[in-house]
């Protein structure tokens, strides 16, 4: 019956072409503009770390206090040098890594070669295993070098490429604004999007690292964030002015693998808060809040207002599509009543008609779908014109994408279709046959 | 007209005349908030800068090595001097952060030392004397900066305490709005700064900023860094030649640095383009879903009203028997749309309201504004109507033989 | 093979109630032809479409072949119709999308038949009407009187053992109707049980027996001496 009812559906649709195009066409831009804005969202509030992302957790203090004028809750989105060293030092979590970004410059070996902007984090050794970063060549460095201020550093296949053509480089030295430093291991292609670690800093889409290096050292060599610093006061001058201000730059990640460790974590920054206010560093007891990745990125806000909006005006722009291929459907099949009525005085039931019906709405919905899919592929050519680069560029078409753009089409048209059809089982043979 | 029998009637099509309805409601309450966001976006986008944008470049200049901060600022004097001397180029100097380039520093300010809510935010960028003449900036009041007002200032060494500023209309007329800025004093942090001068007009680096776009001062320091921005102004119709010449005279000047190769020399154009990119596209994508939202509802009008008419063609042929004329009969049609229209017009105005103060909550939407709302639904019916009058002209040329014939 | 035994219908609308049946008692044996006569209005076709499982009633009995139909389902109704019921209307009542052969094909199709099986019942139900050389016309492309010939293979296809007949020459001029008629005894020659639904006083007479109704209700014509001879005659029908 199957193919029975999809040769009538055709031959139907082929009937009126001039309505099933519009419903086509309708369906096509509904799920295309749905399809479009959602593979940017996608894109953007995608898990950047799923098999850890509730073991990986941000603690904020509110070390600025009530006085600013600020909402509860409202916490410093980044930890004052003070802050984050003396949870350095406290090492209650499983691993824990300080990090901010630094941008040096970069002098490649031999003399004509122009000097290079390099981007990178200064980070503790447990940055690489906490986040599973994976190493092509060598590994991360030992934690006498945290300790010791060593001159490490891990580069990136993409630097490692550049300076030394993708050969095993560990042990080479290489130059960072005069500083030497000795690569002890070199990391695969790794970008996660967003870049959950490092969001307050820029869109947490944009490109890869060059390098990372031990935060002590670049503290040791007084290189400044390249990232944001807020202030709530003017430092003291000088270098240790600043380190030692109300001043926040640091972002910091504990690993907490067991809810029992999350707990003692959380107690252990009460405690900690609990002391500052003991101490008389701060003259309020400052709120703490810890929180995993999603939260965090909940939090930062890292999915732009934008691709939310213009998700959910899309979406309604398909619900209105839809209200408008119920009616053309419902015109459509109504005016088939007397043949529904002839059927069933052959012997159809309503659950034929049922199938009838919805098989030629499916039809209508299927092609409907792969107009939707081109018009979607359109659709991603455009994106860049909507969105930010670094975001427009996540966006894009692969198979699931594509089965989703069909099913979506397919699944709507059908809803779309359930009252027409129902009306057209409802049909009652006796009143269509009464001899007129 | 009479609208009593076209009510019962349409109690006969229930279906289709709810369908209609809603579908006029839902695209009224999109339409509307699509139109108003257009508007925002444009509205933001289309913004002055204040600056002389047409002859503006930025070049973003790193230096390589360690080098102590007295040593920066001779190479920044170095660096102007070649500059202002190249071919095509009018004035050069050298900041931190140029208008909407997304980076840069804010301040708070009080007018007294022991206020515990600052009086204003503000831009701060750093300038000399060549500023106001490089980026083309109107001096409303009072004066420039002298070449003996400039001191250098280091990050790590130096705190920033200005002994005077000039800072935008926007800026003075929010901390003395009843009398005159220039000569009043204002604390920058926590040191007594005097406002020498007023410009016309300056954005800050940041698009969208609740505090305003374009509350910025301008402070009388050389910032000593390994990174600085040299904004170049060029002489008419000299963009193109010296966006090439420039790096190349700087990197033969001093081969020690780093400009990036990209973002490292733009033109002010290319920055504007840049700040605004999301706003322009949410503009675009809005009107593409305004086009072809209107276009499918209007489509939809049409091919419901032909559906209709064709059911009706023997009754319509019996009116005409009756005695109806082609007029009565359009009418008829356009007069049944309007009703619906206004019907799905009431319940969009709600749902246009509705969802503006959702998204009001929700991201930070501003309120809808009533005129958008009833220039949405004047529009919306004159759509109903314009669909509707092919259909409803076939309807009025049915002939009155209809009546007569069976089916 | 059908009886219905004090059915009563009601049509139901906000202002009024209408019985288009009342306490209606009909007995058709297997093998009958049947003609249903009656003014306009009187509930014939209601009857008809009762007995066709088209509509449900409102009270009473009706046993179709024995079985009692009241509480059957839609799809043991549609089933019913489908394997034991032929239906020729006044209208016809193809399907102006499908071809004649199309046309034919519906009930078998609902009756999952193999389509060598379908092919080979079409073909024969469109020799028996005379029409095998338009299995690929559509309806708009015949005269009313081969559409209706169409309509009659399309319920013999089925080999139905009732046949429901309204009005089935109501359209056709004199010739044509009598070519439609002379198919119909035909099949009742072959087994089939008839129920034809007519005004016609002359079509009625072609039947083994008449049933009259008025106001809903079947009449016992001997008590009705109003009515004209045919009528008569189709009361004595009656007796047989």
């Amino acid at each position: 019956m199957f193919a029975y009812y999809l040769q009538l559906g055709l031959r139907s649709l082929r009937r009126n072409p001039a309505l099933t195009a519009l419903m086509v066409i309708a369906i096509g831009f509904g799920v295309a503009a749905s399809m479009t804005t959602y593979a940017v969202f996608r894109a953007v509030s995608g898990d950047p770390i799923p098999w850890k992302s509730d073991q990986l957790f941000v603690p904020q203090i509110d070390s600025w206090g009530p006085a600013q004028g600020r909402q509860a809750g409202d916490l410093p989105d980044a930890l004052s040098y003070t802050d984050a060293m003396a949870l350095m030092r406290a090492h209650v979590g499983h691993r824990q890594t300080a990090i901010y970004p630094v941008g040096l410059s970069l002098i490649p070996p031999g003399q004509t070669a122009k000097p290079i902007a390099a981007h990178g984090y200064a980070t503790y050794t447990d940055f690489f295993s906490m986040f599973d970063v994976p190493f092509q060549y060598g590994s991360s460095w030992p934690v006498s070098d945290d300790t010791g201020r060593g001159n490490a550093v891990v580069i990136t296949r993409k630097l490692n490429q550049r300076l030394f053509g993708g050969a095993d480089s560990v042990g080479k030295v290489i130059n960072l604004d005069g500083s030497d430093y000795r690569v002890s291991g070199v990391i695969r292609d790794w970008n996660p999007k967003p870049r959950f670690f490092d969001v307050a800093n820029g869109s947490g889409f944009g490109g890869e690292a060059d390098f990372y290096m031990p935060f002590t050292r670049a503290i040791d060599l007084q290189i400044g964030t390249g990232g944001n610093n807020n202030c709530t006061k003017v430092a003291a001058a000088g270098w240790d002015g600043w380190l030692h201000s109300s001043c926040v730059w640091i972002a910091y990640w504990v690993e907490l693998p067991t809810a029992a460790a999350v707990t003692r974590y959380r107690n252990y920054l009460k405690g900690y808060a609990a002391d500052q206010r003991k101490s008389g560093r701060f003259d309020w007891t400052p709120a703490v809040r810890l929180s995993d990745v999603p939260q965090w990125l909940n939090l930062q806000h890292v999915v732009p207002p934008e691709t939310r909006v213009s998700m959910l005006i899309s979406l309604g722009f398909l619900v209105v599509c839809l209200v408008n291929t119920i009616g053309l459907l419902l015109a459509k099949f109504m005016r088939r009543a007397p043949e529904i009525g002839v059927r069933r005085a052959l012997g159809a039931s309503r659950r034929e008609i049922y199938k009838q019906f919805l098989l030629e709405a499916a039809a209508v919905g299927l092609v409907g779908g792969v107009l939707g899919l081109l018009l979607t592929g359109v659709g991603m050519l455009g994106v860049g014109l909507v969105f930010e680069a670094d975001v427009a560029r996540l966006a894009h078409m692969n198979l699931s994408l594509v089965m989703l753009t069909v099913l979506v089409a397919v699944v709507a048209t059908l809803l779309a279709a359930l009252y027409p059809t129902w009306r057209a089982a409802s049909v009652q043979p006796a009143w269509q046959l009464k001899s007129n | 007209m009479q609208i009593k029998p076209i009510l019962t009637a349409l109690r006969h099509h229930k279906a289709g005349t709810v369908l209609i309805a809603v579908q006029i409601a839902l695209t009224l309450a999109i339409v509307c908030n699509a139109l108003f966001i257009i508007h925002q976006r444009v509205t933001q986008l289309s913004q002055p800068s204040g600056l002389d944008e047409a002859h503006l470049i930025r070049i973003q200049n790193q230096w390589v090595g360690k080098a102590d901060d007295k040593a920066y600022g001779s190479l920044m004097a170095t660096d102007l001097a070649t500059l202002r001397k190249l071919p095509g180029v009018a004035d050069a100097y050298a900041t931190n952060s140029v208008p909407l380039s997304g980076g840069g520093w804010s301040m708070s300010l009080r007018l007294k030392a022991d206020q515990s809510a600052p009086s204003a935010q503000t831009a701060i960028y750093f300038s000399d004397d060549h500023t106001l003449s490089t980026l083309g900036l109107k001096l409303v009041a009072g004066r420039n900066f002298r070449a003996d007002d400039i001191r250098p200032m280091s990050a790590k060494e130096d705190l920033l305490h200005p002994a005077v500023i000039i800072v935008t209309r926007a800026l003075a007329d929010k901390l003395f709005p009843t009398s005159r800025a220039v000569g009043q004093t204002v604390y920058l942090a926590n040191h007594l700064s005097t406002i020498i001068g007023v410009v016309e007009r300056m954005q800050t680096p940041w698009v969208g900023m609740s505090w305003g776009s374009a509350a910025s001062t301008l402070v009388p320091f050389r910032l000593l860094t390994g990174g600085t921005n040299y904004v170049i102004r060029t002489q008419p119709g000299q963009p193109d030649r010296v966006r090439r010449s420039a790096p190349d005279a700087l990197f033969a000047q001093n081969r020690m640095r780093v400009i990036p190769d990209q973002h490292g020399v733009e033109t002010f154009r290319q920055i504007r383009a840049d700040a605004y990119a999301s706003d322009r596209g949410m503009a675009i994508l809005m009107g593409v879903i305004c086009v072809v939202l209107l276009a499918i509802t209007a489509a939809g009008i049409v091919g419901l009203t032909s559906f209709w008419v064709g059911q009706r063609r023997k009754q319509i042929g019996v009116r005409r028997a009756l005695g109806a004329t082609r007029g009565d009969i359009l009418s008829y049609f356009l007069t049944e749309n309007l009703l619906i229209g206004m019907g799905g017009v009431l319940l969009g105005i709600a749902l246009a309201i509705g969802l503006n103060l959702w998204m009001v909550t929700r991201f930070e939407m501003q309120h809808l504004s009533l005129w958008y709302v009833l220039a949405g639904a004047v529009a919306l019916l004159l759509l109903g109507q314009g669909a509707v009058l092919a259909p409803a002209l076939r309807a009025s040329r049915v002939s009155p033989v209809e009546a007569t014939r069976s089916v | 093979m059908l009886k219905m035994n004090h059915l009563s219908k009601v049509y139901r609308t906000e202002v009024v109630e209408t019985y288009a049946l009342r306490d209606f008692n009909i007995d058709v044996k297997e093998g009958e032809f049947v003609a249903v006569t009656g003014p306009s209005g009187s509930g014939k076709t209601t009857f008809l479409t009762i007995a066709g499982l088209l509509e449900t009633f409102s009270g009473g009995e009706y046993h179709l072949d024995g079985i009692e139909v009241s509480q059957l389902n839609d799809n043991a109704r549609s089933k019913i119709r489908n394997e034991k019921i032929g239906f020729i209307f006044q209208a016809f009542n193809l399907i102006p999308d499908l071809n004649v052969y199309d046309n034919i094909e519906v009930p078998l199709r609902y009756r999952g038949m193999k389509g060598a099986e379908r092919k080979q019942r079409i073909m024969d139900s469109l020799e028996r009407v005379g029409l095998s050389s338009r299995a690929k016309h559509y309806p708009a492309e015949l005269s009313g009187g081969q559409q209706q010939r169409v309509a009659i293979a399309r319920a013999l296809a089925g080999s139905p053992r009732l046949l429901l007949a309204d009005e089935p020459t109501g359209n056709l001029d004199t010739q044509m109707a009598r070519g439609v008629l002379e198919l119909i005894e035909d099949i009742h020659r072959d087994g089939a049980t008839i129920v034809m639904v007519t005004h016609d006083p002359e079509l009625a007479a072609r039947a083994q027996r008449n049933v009259h109704i008025i106001d809903g209700q079947v009449v016992d014509l001997s008590e009705e001496p109003r009515f004209h001879a045919h009528a008569g005659e189709a009361a004595q029908g009656q007796t047989l």
